[in-house]
Parts: C-alpha cells; structure tokens; sequence
C-alpha cells in the first residue's frame, strides 16, 4: 500500500465514494499527514509451525490449510492519535471523524508493512472476529504474545486499547486476500450494497 | 545496610529467562514459588553466588488486577520472599504493573491501580528489605504504584520506567519527567530497565543522569531481542554487556543489573563494578512543573493561564455549580491553542464538595490537555485531593507567610514533590513595602526548606494591588519581585488585578506586565485568550534576548495586518467566507456561524431563524448526504456550524420555544469506542437537540440514575463489538426494570434491527442522521 491508497482506505472509511469535493481532500491530506506524525506504531510477533489449542477450529484450520506455518501477531498506532481525536472531537468535530479515520488506515497499512518479515509468500492478516470467528480468541494470542509489552490491552470486555490496535494470524507459505465472506457485517455492509468493499481487492 | 549512592550495588538479571531454561517457560512465573520451589531458589542463589547485592524476588505480576490464577496472593507473595531469603542477601520485593492501561485509554482507574498496589504493600511489609518497581511504561500507573508502597510501608522504594528508542515511555513521558516526578514521590533510587539493550539506553541514562541526583539504576535487556524460529534470541556477549555496564558506572550510575536475556554469568561479569566509589553528580534543576507528556520549566516568562478560576465568571461557576466539566476541559483546550505555558485550576464556590469536585476536574482537564496544572485552593483537602489526582508534577497555589497554612499545605507539596506558589501576605494582610513582602518571602522558603522542600520548588507572589486603591504600592509590588529573586526562586504575579476600577483596562495590564517582566517576573498568571497579554510576553521575549533569532515572534505575527487581527483566526486557508447563514451552515463554516447568525437576528425573530434557515440547511445538507453527494466530514462540519448558530440564537428564544428535548447518550459499560457516538451527539446538537453525554465505559447504573434525574426524550446506547452488546442488553434491562419512560435507541457496528429488537430496544439506527430523524418525529 502507498500513500495514494492509504488515502483511498481513509476515504473509504469516510463513507466518501468517488471523487471528494476539495476541501475534503484537503482535510484528509492534512489529517494523513497528523496521524503519520502521531502514530507511534509497535507490534510484536511470534512465528509457529504447530497449532495452537485454539486454532485446531474452524475457520482457522480452513485459513492456515496449505500453511507451512503461522504467526500470531499484534500491534498498535498507541494512543496519541486517540488523545488528539479525543481533544479535536470538542475543537472541531469534523477533523476529529478524519484523523480517526486516518489512524485507521495507517494502523492497517503499517501492519501490512511489518508484516513482510514474514516472508513474500503469505497471507493476509485474519483478526478474531473474521469468518465467524469468536473475539474471544484475542486472549489466547495475548497469552501467547504479551502485548502489554508495547502497550496494549485486552479489555475483560474483549475488545482491545488503545483503539487502533489489531491482533490475528498471518498463515506463512501461501498466499490468501481479505474477503467479505470474512467479515461479521457481511449481511449488513453498505459497501456491499454498492458494489465495492472497504479493502482494496489485491489486499493479499 | 546497602552502600547506596555511596558505592556500585549490584541487582540481579533476568528470571524469566532462566525459568524458559529450565523447561519452566510456559507456566505462570510467581505460581512457580509454590509449585517449583526448588527451581526459583536455584536461580536466586545463583545470582546471589555471582555477586548480587539484592535479590529480587519472583514476583512481577504479583498484583490483583494482572495474576488470575488459583493461588491467593498472599501465599504466592510470601513464598516469593521465602524462596528470595534462601539466597542469603538483601530481598527486595519486584512490583511490576497491573497490565491494564489506565482510563481513558484502558478503563482502570488511578484508585484502582492504587489499591492493587497498596494490597501489595500490606501483604509484604514486615518481610522484605525493600521494593523495586519496574518496567512501568505509564507515568500514571507509576504515580499510583509509588504512592502505594510510600503511604504503606517504610522500605525503599527503587523504581525503573521503561522507554523506547524515541527516549518516550509507552505513553509519552521523557526521562526528565519520570525523574522528576519519582524525586519528588520520595523514591531511594531510580532509572530505566527492559525494552532496550544497553547500547539504546545510553543516551537516556545521560538525561537520567542529568535530571536527578538520586542514584540512578540502570537494568537493560541483553541487547534488542530477535525472533528466531518463533524464538526470542538475544546476541549480546557478556564482554560486550559488561563494556557497556563499564561506561554506565564511569558516567555516574550506581546500581547496576540485567533484565531479559542476561543470565547468572552476566551479573558475574560485571560484579568487578560492584563497591566501586560513586562520584557526586549535581543536577542542574531549575523550577519545574509536568504534565504525563509535557515539562514546563518556570524560566523566563511562561504564562499560567487564569481562566479556569470561579472568581468573577457567572459560567463558570454555574457549570462547577452543576458539575459540568465540559466547560473547564474547553476553558482549558483554548488557552492551551492560545499559548498558555500551564494552567490555574480552581474550583471554589460555596456548597460544594470541594476536594471531590478537584478530583474530577482535575481527571478531566488532564484527559485533553498536555499543559501542567497550578493546583489552586484555599483548601488544604481540595489540594490534596487535586496533586494526589493530577498525572505529573503540579505547583500547588498557594500559601502565605502564616504558620498554619504553611503547616497545613507544606506536607503536601512535599509528599508529592509538588512546587508551591508562596504568597507575601499573612494574618495581617498585604504588607505595604517591598521589604516587608520579602521579609515574608524569606520565611516561606525557611519554612519550606525546614519541611524538606527544596528552594527550586518554592516559587513567589508578591501581590499586586490595584492601582486605583493603592497607586503608590504599585511599584513596591515589582520592587519586591527583584528583592525575591535574590533568594534564588522564581515569580508570579495575578497581573490583571492592577487595573480594577480604572479604564481601558488592557493599557494598564499590558504596560504593568512590561514592568514587572523587566524587574524579574517568571509566572504571570493571565488571560491567554487576550493577545495583547501573550504578545506583550512574546515581545518581551524578543527584547531580553529570549526568542533567539525572533524565531517565535516572526512565527506568531507573519501574516500580522492591524486589520487581520479579528478575522484571520478563524478562517481555514483558502475559503471564502460565507454570504448568509443558510450557506454558511450548508457548507460547514463554523467560524462564520456565530457572526451571520447575529445578522439574521437583527432582520427577523429567532424562531424565524430556526424554521426557515437552520433547519432548512440542515435538511438539504442531510438529503445531500443521503445521496451521496456529500460525505461525513462534511455532514460533522455543517452539524457543527449549525450547532454554533442555536447557541447564538437560544440564547434569544423565550423558554417555552427553546429547545427540543433532551437526550441522554452513552457508549456501554465495558467500551472504550466512542466516535460514533460523538458522531450522533453534534447531529443530534445541531438539531437544536439538548445532548447529555455520559462518555464510554459507562456503567449501567450511572445511565439509569442520568435518565431518571434528566427525564429525557430517548436514550442512546451505542457499542462496537457482539461482547459490548451484552452489556447494552443489561442496560436496557435496567431502564426498564428502573421504570425510565424514555424512548431507547441503540447503534454500533454489530447491531442491526433484529439485534436491536433481541436485546429489547425501542430503535435501532444506522447512523447519526437517522437518529436525529427519529428523534423529530418522535418530539413532535
């Protein structure tokens, strides 16, 4: 992903289909540029070649079959963008919706980028909460990974701190792209709707 | 006794490092104190036999809030010291954090983590020789944790944060806050451990080095860890560690050990450094006040801004009166863009709980803004309560030259290393002369030094009168400023009282600011939001040779007309201003708003304004939206420059035309996202709708007791994920049973009508719009 497509995933997020009015593209520029600056990205990362108790389940095995392997992974954009948002949402509500927006994606994007280590033959990354899967499956790749480390939290609620964090598996030895198959709002997605999705289709 | 700041004390180094050698890796580190006993004994004792000093004991995650498991704490805790006794030496207990990432970023609080540490405390006093608190990464966690062990036993304390490669803990703190604020706790010794190896530590040990006389630790990892085949790897030799532990020990550190990755053989390595005489090190600190992220140092001139104090503002005292922090968070937000350097906090009206009130507004305040607080009361608890709360180092205002203020405020500014503002006043009031003030001065920076608070940390006010009353004490007031800085502490003066009860105010403050400036005043405290005042300081700064090259001057003034003086602020680059409110509104120019609706107000009555340009704009603006045409951002920026518009225009309407009902909105308990609902709550405003928001995280409870005090129209429940939903199942579950008549609708990504009626909701919808939509119909 470039910068030209992490501005085309902001969009996307945005609600924003075809070509934005100026000054939109301006405050998306301006906020890309404010989360880039903001972001203080940290993952970590842990390579297997067994499965874990909690993969041996559908739909992992049918996402890791054909794997040489596997790794868990979890990172995090920290919470600067989240504060900033926080503040802008009071100052200029507008701006605040962007920059989220815009930590969304470079969260993503970064990700992806941390993720070659892994190898050019791999997956995408599959969050707990895809295909089905059940976000309780975030706690045995906290165990596993102790992202506390680089500053991040499984809430007992199961959701994950600071927001623009992500954790999941990435199969090692094949290669697979995102599909909406995947996605828990697969039945109500507005995108889908329109005949487009949130990701870009050669997303691994 | 250990040799402490004396000599070189060796630490330990890494234990979960040995327990993954030992086969140990996969099971919990302090149940291995019950269950392997031998195992952790043997790693004890062979740190012991390579030369440590102090033998930490298996203890990490030892609190309530991080161990889950089986085992009560206490039992763990006391095998963990027994098996560290074995080992013949000193036992320090090892204090990690909670785990949990504190509100709002996490959703424990500063009480809470607290408590879990205080609950660590009492279980270990009376069996250990002291604490060693490390691998913190978040300066408020850290505050709670030292607190705990210092208000519940009388060991040391030694603590260590962690920081990355850009010299920042996790959550922003430099090396010269945490020191900053672990002197001013009372630690024994601090400094940094894990995250890095010694190599990427060493230019933060300098700036340890350089910010505290206290003995600094250093325990780096074994250089940055590798994975390797789903292994963590680590590649320093022990003759590289012990180079680096060298060069730490020759540049002044005094207690030495490892963390991840070293090994029984490392500590051995570097035991030779062990007894080695510690040179003296004097730090160079100034006056200095932190926020978590941000360190002010009273030189110069830095401007406190006054505005969040009660004294004389109607708003302000009716949004304290209604505990509205709100209006202190915006106060805060702007003098902060308007270059205030720190900020005045005070909460006192009458019938109020004062200490509870600075407590929450202090949580508050913080949350947004990075400034530091000057803690200001008149009452000993509320300033306790405001420094125990705040995240960094505040300045307490104030006391006087009087012995019982002193004796009541000093051992709070001591007990957290807060600086405190003296006033040059006593029981018999302002004194008149300039001697007089310093005579006080002099007494308030004895009595100060006498509590064992340092003369850095001691600033001075000599009180400034008003020219009207007293016109001849003006000049005793800047007279005394130069007096009081021959005691080596830094200024303040409340500047803008000089000119009460004279015109044009504004000449007489900003010609007094330029005296007082120039006679050696540090801290005015003053209205940032007035650009005369701020501009007057960044002249200053220009004159005295401050603002080096005018750097900042020519920043602040470069597109400086006398003309764009008014306008230029509130105008985005590029965009022409709006012809009428209507278009304004349509096309999300909130800086206009407030202007064109005043001229829409003198053509027609405010109802007007609202039927047939508000509400029509807004109208277009949604179908626009609906269609495609017109997309989020711009959808928020309208909502937000009609929200501006109601505020102008109800002030106008006669109340029983006013507003359209109120509406409560929470993210549920256990939800820490709250963009669509901050989403929902400026549609929803800019509807002329009134939004209570109770924030996220919120527990059932405090919805109910909202609904049933505020009676309002619906409320709005919103949570990201299928777990959250559960929890916004359980408050509908109490409105209902709680007899709420209110309307409950429900939104988030996960939820659809089916969801929505499942888990008893009266509406479910999609997004902001449709909200503020059915909330019409049903209003009307």
């Amino acid at each position: 992903m470039n910068s030209s497509d992490l501005y085309k995933s902001a969009c996307s997020y945005l609600g924003v289909r075809g070509a934005p009015d100026k000054g939109t593209l301006a405050l998306v520029e301006e906020c890309l540029a404010e989360a880039m600056r903001l972001a203080r990205f940290r993952a970590i990362g842990k390579e297997y070649t067994a499965p874990l108790a909690f993969l041996a389940k559908q739909p992992y095995t049918q996402f890791l079959a054909g794997c040489t392997g596997y790794a868990l992974v979890a990172m995090t954009l920290g919470a600067e963008v989240e504060r900033r948002v926080r503040v802008l949402m009071r100052t200029d509500a507008a701006r605040a919706v962007v920059l989220d927006a815009c930590a969304s994606a470079l969260v993503e994007h970064e990700g992806d980028g941390w993720e070659e280590r892994f190898g050019e033959i791999r997956t995408y990354r599959f969050c707990p909460g895809y295909g089905g899967s059940s976000i309780a499956d975030l706690a045995p790749i906290f165990h596993e990974l102790h992202p506390e480390k680089i500053g991040m939290q499984l809430l007992p609620s199961g959701l994950m701190a600071p927001q623009k964090s992500m954790a999941g598996i990435v199969g090692i030895g094949k290669r697979a792209h995102k599909t909406c198959g995947d996605c828990m709002l697969f039945k109500s997605c507005v995108y889908l709707k329109e005949g487009t999705t949130c990701f870009r289709s050669e997303n691994r | 006794m250990l040799p402490l700041g004396k000599q070189v004390i060796l630490l330990d180094g890494g234990f979960g490092s040995e327990l993954e050698r030992l086969g140990l890796g996969e099971a919990v580190p302090e149940e291995l104190n019950l269950t392997h006993p031998e195992a952790v004994r043997a790693i004890h004792k062979a740190y012991a036999e390579a030369g440590a000093d102090i033998i930490t004991a298996n203890s990490f995650g030892l609190n309530a809030v991080k161990y889950r498991g089986s085992y009560a704490l206490a039992d763990l805790a006391r095998a963990a010291v027994e098996n560290a006794r074995a080992a013949g030496k000193p036992v320090f207990f090892d204090v990690g954090p909670t785990g949990a990432l504190l509100a709002p970023v996490g959703t424990l609080t500063f009480d809470e983590a607290y408590s879990a540490f205080a609950e660590v405390a009492d279980l270990t006093r009376d069996m250990v020789d002291g604490y060693i608190v490390e691998t913190f990464s978040d300066l408020y966690e850290l505050k709670a944790c030292v607190l705990a062990l210092k208000e519940h036993t009388d060991r040391p304390v030694f603590a260590t944060a962690t920081f990355d490669g850009s010299g920042r803990t996790l959550t922003g703190s430099t090396p010269e806050i945490v020191a900053e604020l672990l002197e001013g706790l009372g630690v024994e010794a601090l400094g940094v451990n894990c995250s890095l190896g010694p190599k990427e530590f060493a230019p933060i040990v300098r700036r340890l080095l350089a910010a505290t006389e206290l003995p600094v630790i250093v325990q780096p990892n074994r250089g940055l860890p590798r994975l390797v085949g789903g292994k963590t790897v680590y590649d320093l030799s022990e003759d590289e560690f012990a180079a680096w532990t060298e060069q730490f020990v020759a540049m002044g550190v005094s207690v030495i050990g490892g963390c991840c990755g070293t090994t029984p053989d490392f500590i051995r390595r570097i035991s030779s450094c062990k007894g080695r005489a510690v040179p003296v090190r004097s730090a160079q600190k100034g006056t200095i006040v932190t926020s978590a992220t941000k360190l002010v140092a009273i030189e110069n001139v830095k401007i406190c801004g006054e505005r969040m104090n009660p004294t004389g503002k109607k708003a302000l005292k009716e949004a304290l009166a209604a505990e509205n922090y709100d209006y202190l968070v915006s106060e805060a937000l702007r003098q902060e863009e308007a270059g205030a350097d720190l900020l005045d906090l005070n909460v006192g009206i009458p019938k109020i709980d004062e200490p509870a009130v600075m407590r929450r507004a202090v949580r508050a305040v913080q949350e947004y803004c990075d400034l530091p607080l000057q803690i200001d009361s008149s009452d000993a608890a509320a300033i306790e309560a405001g420094v125990r709360q705040y995240n960094g180092v505040p300045l307490i205002n104030s006391v006087n030259g009087e012995e019982e203020v002193m004796a009541r405020v000093f051992p709070i500014a001591k007990k957290y290393g807060a600086v405190v503002l003296g006033l040059t006043m006593d029981s018999r009031g302002v004194p008149r002369t300039a001697q007089e003030r310093f005579a006080i001065a002099q007494r308030i920076v004895r009595r100060a030094e006498e509590y064992g608070i340092p003369r850095r940390k001691v600033m001075i006010d000599t009180l400034v009168l008003t020219a009207s009353a007293e016109q001849a004490l003006v000049s005793e007031t800047v007279r005394a400023l130069s007096m009081v800085r021959t005691l080596g502490v830094k200024t303040a003066l409340g500047v803008s009282n000089v000119s009460f009860g004279l015109p044009n105010r504004p000449l007489l403050n900003k010609t007094f600011l330029a005296m007082a400036m120039t006679s050696g005043l540090n801290m005015p405290i003053l209205n940032p939001l007035d650009g005369e005042m701020t501009g007057a300081v960044r002249a200053y700064n220009v004159l005295a040779n401050v603002d080096e090259g005018a750097a900042e001057y020519i920043e602040a003034y470069r597109d400086f007309t006398p003309a764009a003086q008014t306008t230029a602020a509130v105008r985005r680059e590029g965009t022409t201003p709006a012809a009428d409110l209507y278009e304004c509104v349509k096309r999300g120019l909130k800086g206009d708003a407030r202007a064109l609706t005043d001229a829409e107000l003198a053509q027609r009555p405010p109802l007007a304004v609202v039927n047939d340009i508000l509400v029509k704009a807004l109208e277009e603006v949604g179908a626009l939206y609906e269609q495609g045409k017109l997309f989020l951002p711009q959808l928020i920026a309208s909502a937000e420059a009609a929200k501006e518009a109601f505020a102008v225009v109800g002030s106008r309407l006669e109340k029983k035309e006013g507003g359209r009902g109120k509406v409560v909105l929470a993210t549920v308990k256990g939800d820490v996202h709250d963009i669509g609902k901050n989403i929902v709550k400026v549609v929803t405003e800019s509807y002329g709708f009134e939004v209570v928001d109770l924030g996220k995280d919120t527990p059932p409870e405090r919805i109910v007791e909202a609904a049933l005090r505020i009676q309002p129209l619906a409320v709005g429940l919103s949570a990201l994920m299928t777990t959250t939903v559960r929890s916004m199942e359980e408050t509908i579950a109490a409105l209902r049973s709680a007899g709420v008549p209110a309307k409950i609708f429900v939104g988030g990504a996960v939820l659809n009508e089916e969801t929505a009626k499942a888990i008893g909701a009266d509406y479910y919808t999609a997004n902001a719009l449709e909200f503020v939509r059915t909330l019409e119909r049903l209003s009307e």
